[in-house]
């Protein structure tokens, strides 16, 4: 699920930081500038692995601090289509599972990718809130009745296959009400053999 | 910012966990790295991930050739290290048609002894891997992008 990105980047040291040497000051600029941020097609950047080349050290007419031109590698978080990974769920609701992996929270399981058939319906035993819950119906004639797995329990590990990713464009302007705004979102599917809830398949 | 490589090369949760590991972050410690790189260090070390030697990655690496399996199949089962045949079959694609169940459950069996089992030993794996690092001046992803193992 991780990457490394080579990319070139040109940056003003503030001159706080000449003090340092310029190895410790440029990761120190590139740390602050892109962790934890995400690159729209390369993912949520999670480290700096490595500086290859800084270039550069001119100081620009009327600017008190020198520019450098660097070159580094990137760690991003970048899963692939296809790719199986295990998060803990976070929340439900009727449009969708919502996982995430203490890093990252955005993963979505939409409810065509849950396996099927699968229904939202009334637990019972919790004052009749409303969950998720797989009917796995064997292959025989006798179908009157098939055994029910349920989704509800927050905080367990789901193994899922991830489906998509997008990076939605940032909204000009969004209503005070609505959920913050989401850089990356990966969708992910259960709808397959081992993936799931782990208790189902040990 | 300019991108010069999109892609230079994919990583096992083993290596990125390796890296923080040598940039020092540990159970206890947190005080080098950022916030949001422990957070990351904090799900990897939860993972099949945090008992993994670069021997285990690099010797499961070679004895899984002979199953013909994509990169990507060989890094979900690194990072995933599925114990049951039912893991396998949901890592590879068309596992019918490819492996067959026999073969499965041999691959399966051959992932629970090469690679170590997630419980939880970090102390004397710290040790190992902090001289591993050290001695490797600029570390090599396992597999880079000619699909040879290092």
């Amino acid at each position: 699920m991780f990457s490394l990105s080579l990319i070139e980047h040109t940056l003003r040291l503030p001159p706080h930081l000449l003090g340092l040497s310029l190895e410790k000051a440029v990761r120190h600029e590139l740390e602050g500038l892109f962790l934890d941020k995400v690159i729209a097609k390369l993912g949520l950047c999670v480290s700096v692995y490595d500086i290859r080349s800084i270039n550069g050290g001119f100081i620009f007419p009327g600017d008190g601090a020198p520019t450098y031109t660097v070159r580094c590698r990137l760690i991003m978080f970048r899963p692939f289509v296809g790719e199986i990974i295990d998060a803990k769920l976070k929340d439900y609701d009727e449009n969708s599972l919502r996982l995430s992996l203490g890093f990252f929270d955005d993963i979505c399981i939409p409810p065509h990718l849950l396996p099927t058939p699968s229904h939202f319906w009334p637990d019972p035993e919790n004052g009749n809130r409303r969950r998720w819950v797989w009917e796995y119906q064997t292959d025989d004639e006798n179908q009157t009745s098939g055994s029910m797995f349920a989704i509800d329990e927050i905080g367990a590990t789901i193994r899922f296959k991830v489906q998509s990713i997008s990076y939605p464009s940032i909204p000009l302007e969004q209503p005070n009400s609505s959920k913050p705004f989401a850089p990356m979102v990966v969708t992910g599917s259960i709808d397959n053999d081992g993936l799931g809830p782990l208790s189902w398949w040990e | 910012m300019k991108i010069i490589k999109a892609n230079d090369g994919p990583l096992t949760n083993f290596e990125v966990l390796d890296y923080l590991r040598s940039r020092g972050a540990s159970k206890e410690v947190a005080v080098t790295v950022a916030p949001s790189e422990y957070k990351v260090f904090e799900y990897l070390v939860e993972t099949a991930a945090c008992n993994q030697t670069r021997e285990h990655v690099t010797d499961f690496v070679q004895k899984v050739k002979t199953y013909n399996l994509a990169k990507a199949e060989v890094l979900n089962i690194i990072n995933i290290r599925p114990p049951l045949p039912v893991g396998i079959f949901t890592i590879v694609e068309n596992c019918d048609a490819r492996l067959g169940e026999a073969a499965a459950e041999e691959l399966a069996e051959m992932v629970s002894e090469t690679l170590p089992p997630p419980l939880a030993q970090p102390e004397i794996q710290d040790a190992d891997q902090l001289d591993e690092t050290i001695a490797d001046g600029n570390p090599q992803p396992i597999a880079d992008s000619d699909g040879e193992a290092a």
